[in-house]
């Protein structure tokens, strides 16, 4: 089911700016390895429901997967044939900012490998280039 | 597991800001800084490929050698990561004894299995990686041990775990540490009916209900 905030201030939203990289939520925290973001970009929650279902599936079960953003920027978008005016259009779609270094998702307790391949197909359906990042160094 | 304190060699940085420490990371060096024990704090460049696999092996004191100065024993007490937040950029030293206690973050090694965990559709979950202890900065281990077998029910806590001699927790002993986690699998046939009931579903907007209430 892909995701939408329950409860929101305001139905509208204006389209902001992308500028920068991340200084939060940039390394993994909670699981083992994790899928890092390399371009800025709106990742709609329906492609962070596809990633979720591509994973899952081939997961089977195993480990446990974190999703480290969620869509709460409400996108709206004139319907077809539409003259321009008339107020701003109706949401369409939900969608995560995602700057670059933004940890997309992480997975805690399988190996290496198939952690590696699950993020893999997870990147396959994210419209932004991707890398596999494992825990940093902490002292 | 202790293990005996590196000893590291650092150059004197005289020349201090992000242009010369950029071309010193060129070179293949990290910059870094030694403070602490009410003397001067002093910019020092550190070769990248003999701290960095120190650190990875969890060694958190090390002497630092520095031409024509006395040899300073050191905490590394901080690092700071580049734009995508794993390649370390800076490091902080911080002037210590070896006799001094110190709180300091060990890593944890699990080893074992669970009884729990051997059940169907059991998920182990990790869910602390490191431990924050307080000890003498000569007694810091590289790691911490933790036995999943002797795990009692589904989770760990920090406070179950047997930690060396003259280690003492600095943590909360009721943080879980692992915790065994039952997979269900009619989660994801309710997901996808939801997934139908919601394509209509809006939010509620908190502004709106006010406004409501206000002129009802």
């Amino acid at each position: 089911m892909p995701r939408m905030p329950k409860r929101i201030k305001f139905r509208k939203q204006m389209r902001g700016k992308l500028r920068g990289n991340a200084t939060r939520g940039n390394f993994v925290a909670f699981g083992e390895f994790g899928l890092q973001a390399l371009e800025s970009h709106w990742i709609s929650a329906r492609q962070i429901e596809a990633g979720r279902i591509a994973a899952q599936h081939f997961l089977r079960r195993q480990g446990k997967m974190y999703i480290r953003i969620f869509p709460d920027k409400p996108i709206s978008k004139k319907p077809l044939e539409t003259r321009m005016g008339k107020g701003k259009a109706d949401t369409d779609f939900w969608a995560a900012r995602v700057k670059p270094g933004t940890m997309l998702y992480e997975i805690a307790g399988v190996e290496e490998g198939l952690a590696k391949e699950a993020l893999a197909r997870i990147a396959q359906k994210m419209p932004v280039r991707c890398r596999f990042v494992g825990r940093r160094i902490t002292v | 597991m202790k293990h005996e304190t590196p000893t590291i060699s650092a150059t004197l940085r005289e020349r201090v800001g992000t242009r010369y420490c950029r071309r010193l990371r060129q070179q293949g060096k990290l910059p870094g800084v030694i403070y602490g024990h009410k003397t001067d704090p002093v910019s020092v460049a550190v070769d990248e490929k003999t701290l960095l696999p120190l650190l990875r092996l969890g060694a958190h004191a090390m002497y630092v050698e520095i031409e024509g100065r006395p040899r300073e024993t050191c905490l590394v007490k901080d690092l700071q990561f580049g734009y995508l937040g794993d390649n370390v950029i800076h490091v902080d030293f911080t002037r210590v004894d070896l006799q001094e206690e110190v709180t300091v973050n060990v890593h944890l090694a699990f080893f074992g299995s669970a009884a729990e965990a051997q059940k169907a559709d059991a998920i182990l979950q990790q869910d602390a990686t490191e431990l924050s202890v307080t000890c003498k900065v000569s007694e810091i281990p590289g790691e911490i041990r933790v036995d999943l077998s002797q795990m009692e029910g589904n989770h760990l806590t920090a406070g179950e775990i047997e930690l060396p001699e003259g280690l003492v927790l600095a943590d909360d002993p009721q943080t879980i540490v692992a915790s065994v986690t039952f997979a269900h699998p009619e989660e994801e046939a309710v997901g996808e009916e939801a997934d139908v009931a919601a394509d209509g579903a809006e939010p509620e907007v908190i502004t709106e209900a006010k406004a409501d209430e206000e002129a009802g």
